[in-house]
């Protein structure tokens, strides 16, 4: 697979990374809710969550840059 | 076996005892963990709630119970009313059975020595996930689609919503991308026709970049393993412990098992009436357990809300939230009264905080939401428990009802004409009716409409035209006969009901009647399905089935052609409550000359006219009116006439007809006129 499509590569797989951290964080704020959490405190969940999301994609971009391979066996 | 394959097969092994070996322990240690939490979380959130409800008896016919649980689960049988949306749960269901199938035998296939090399078990195992996991994908396109784009009005997206849609994504893309993984890394040349054992894998594997070495790439089988595996782990915790959507999964069978297998809006009578301190249902509470898993139960897909006439014509009733807001109202009070001891519990009420009085009186029993929910949901009796509490508790009850409530209890008809005037429609009849007795035939039973409304005075006169003239014995109750109770039941006037319903059984086991005709559906219902309650066990016929007989046997025959084209409109307390479609349409069919056409809702999808429920005897001062909503419908088939068999439907018809300025093009006619009209 030549260079070219590493970036693409790596797009993809942030999103679904990031999918999966977002719909983490979302069902871990969705049930803190269900289970009695005041709505008070909603928004700052929210805050964190979306730092803590953001904090992920930062990571996320750094290692797949840094780790992703430039050569391939094809 | 080549070396090839051989050298890779036993790398594989290596990569099974120390890279998925230890995955799928960790992964049986945490099922049993979610299992036990499971069970915790039904019981804490579920089963002690439905406990706080009152007892109902839902045990016994297990096998139809069966058969109705794997109709609905499986084949889907009350979904696919609606194509689409019928489809696209159909693809995403048993796209995750495939999938689960799938994954359970590749789980347990390394124990039995099904994977080095790949029997054709392991194999065909990992087709049918991949098989599945497309399903799924589709389904779960359309069902975007739907939802985001196409929006219907009856769905509410909110962010729990969207929530399953990304999370379900990720889990299948990383699914594929772990076996995409091994595919790319194996090399084609290497394992025999992998192609064709995963396609969906193979076409990810062409994409996916392959690090140098084999340790790196060990490496990143655990990276991608764990980010599948891990997060399906933590959604299903989400689903176990959250109220979030996907509990229909198991919520939903659970309903279908414990449904009713009684007529629709058959009510329960208020037991020990005389003696009970309460009446109807004030609080969450003082519902049955069932219909507080019906709250639970409910899905949100508003199927409901699209055929119900009241939400249709502007009223604020929507069935669907309605039941939202019940069930927001028993996860809000269901907790406090749970943590509270029995006898300090103050729980709030339900009325005007959870549900309006315009929107429950809006309601008209036409049954049209219990035809359509998938899952069984009784609607019409939990509306009527909220009215029984207005109406015996707080003498709550729209202005138009409290003469009706007085004409009933002081004259057994909602007209408030004397008792005595009730037989006056006879004497216009020729040869007048037989004596009473039940040697003297089948009695029929007139009805208030029958008896004292102009209109269906001519109806009740063309029944016994056709009675006589085909040589049937019957008889009537005359001024005997009181008002079968329909108006006071539906109204939630349980109580007044009873006293109606016990002094005619006492009349009519006092003549020993075995067999009753009625000339109307409310009347048929309420005698046929609800009077043994009260010991009063009659065989009943509504008219449309006894001369449906009688044309099978040939002892009526129509032979005047009557040259109209003419549509049908189904009677909800015939159609849907008693299941009685066909008997009509076939008197119909009878007639030489006549054309039917269907209207776009017949039959099970029958459009009520807006006289059930008690609605007859109040105003529509909401919206529009439902009668003209119908007519409407019957204008767009371009027939002359309409029938019907039922004195309500015919009065709101007559009236729509008139109300739509369409006197003179088509007319309104009962069944028994036509038939009269063509012996």
């Amino acid at each position: 697979m030549e260079i070219f499509y590493r970036p693409i590569a790596i797009i993809l797989e942030l999103i679904i990374l990031m999918a999966i951290i977002s719909s983490l964080f979302a069902g871990m704020q969705f049930a803190l809710l269900d289970l009695g959490l005041d709505q008070k405190y909603k928004k700052f969940i929210e805050r964190a969550l979306v730092i803590m999301g953001c904090l992920a994609l930062v990571f996320f971009i750094a290692h797949l840059i840094t780790f992703y391979p430039r050569l391939s066996l094809f | 076996m080549d070396n090839l394959n051989r050298i890779f097969w036993a790398g594989q092994e290596v990569y099974v005892m120390k890279v998925f070996m230890p995955i799928i322990m960790g992964f049986l240690v945490l099922l049993v963990g979610l299992i036990a939490l499971f069970a915790l979380s039904f019981w804490w959130q579920h089963y002690r709630v439905w406990r706080l409800g009152k007892d109902e008896d839902r045990s016994g016919q297990l096998a139809a119970r069966l058969k109705s649980l794997f109709a609905v689960t499986f084949v889907h049988a009350r979904f696919w009313t609606e194509l689409y949306p019928g489809t696209m749960h159909f693809l995403i269901f048993w796209g995750m059975v495939f999938i689960f199938l799938g994954k359970i035998v590749r789980l347990f296939s390394y124990s039995v020595g099904l994977t080095n090399p790949p029997q054709t078990i392991f194999l065909s195992a990992s087709l049918v996930s991949e098989i599945g996991g497309l399903l799924v994908l589709i389904g779960g396109c359309l069902a975007i689609v739907r939802r985001y784009m196409i929006r219907p009005s009856r769905l509410v997206t909110r962010p729990d919503r969207t929530l399953i849609f990304v999370w379900g994504f990720a889990l299948l893309m990383t699914g594929y991308m772990i076996k995409g993984f091994r595919i790319g890394a194996a090399g084609v040349t290497v394992s025999p026709d992998w192609p064709s054992w995963a396609p969906v894998s193979y076409l990810i594997s062409r994409f996916i970049l392959i690090l140098p070495t084999d340790p790196l790439n060990e490496l990143l089988v655990w990276h991608r393993v764990l980010i599948h595996v891990l997060p399906a782990s933590i959604l299903l915790a989400y689903v176990i412990i959250s109220h979030s959507p996907l509990q229909h999964l198991f919520l939903s069978p659970i309903n279908i098992f414990f449904r009713s297998f009684k007529p629709k809006s058959v009510l329960p009578p208020l037991p020990n009436i005389e003696e009970a301190e309460t009446f109807g249902v004030r609080e969450i509470s003082e519902f049955t357990w069932k219909q507080l898993l019906d709250l639970e139960a409910c899905t949100n897909c508003g199927r409901c809300q699209d055929v119900c006439p009241a939400h249709l014509t502007g009223k604020p009733l929507s069935p669907r939230r309605m039941t939202q807001n019940l069930k927001e109202h028993l996860w809000r009070e269901g907790p406090k009264l749970l943590a509270t001891p029995p006898d300090q519990r103050q729980p709030e009420a339900l009325m005007e905080r959870t549900v309006g009085e315009d929107e429950l009186w809006a309601c008209t029993t036409c049954m049209a939401c219990e035809e359509v929910c998938p899952i069984y949901i009784e609607q019409i009796i939990r509306n009527i428990d909220l009215r029984r509490y207005l109406v015996l508790m707080e003498t709550k009850f729209p202005p138009g009802l409290k003469l009706t409530i007085k004409n009933l209890m002081n004259s057994q008809n909602p007209w408030g004409m004397g008792r005595g005037l009730r037989a006056d429609w006879t004497k216009s009849l020729r040869g007048g009716i037989l004596s009473k007795g039940t040697d003297k035939g089948i009695l029929f039973w007139v009805g208030c409409a029958g008896s004292f409304d102009d209109r269906n005075i001519e109806v009740a006169i063309s029944l016994v035209s056709i009675l006589k003239s085909i040589g049937v014995p019957f008889w009537i109750l005359g001024t005997e006969e009181g008002c079968c109770g329909d108006p006071a039941r539906r109204t939630g006037n349980e109580y007044l009901f009873q006293n109606l319903a016990q002094a005619n059984i006492e009349i009519l086991q006092k003549y020993g009647v075995k067999q009753i005709i009625t000339l109307c559906p409310h009347c048929f219902h309420t005698l046929k399905n609800e009077y043994p309650q009260f010991g009063g066990k009659f065989q009943v016929f509504h008219y449309t089935q006894f001369l449906a007989d009688l044309l099978s046997s040939g002892k009526l025959k129509l032979t005047k052609p009557i040259n109209k084209i003419i549509t049908y409109h189904d009677s909800c307390y015939l159609g849907r409550a008693n299941q009685i479609y066909e008997a009509p349409r076939k008197i119909l069919r009878s007639i030489p000359g006549l054309k039917l056409i269907e209207m776009e809702r017949h039959g099970k999808r029958s459009f009520c006219c807006g006289a059930g429920g008690g609605r007859m005897w109040l105003e529509e001062h909401i919206g529009t009116r439902i009668n003209q909503m119908r007519t409407a419908q019957v204008i767009q088939t371009k027939a002359a006439l309409i029938g019907t068999a039922c004195p309500y439907c015919l009065t709101m018809l007559v009236d729509g007809i008139k109300e739509k300025g369409q006197e003179g093009i088509m007319s309104a006619f009962d069944l028994c006129e036509l038939v009269e009209q063509s012996l």
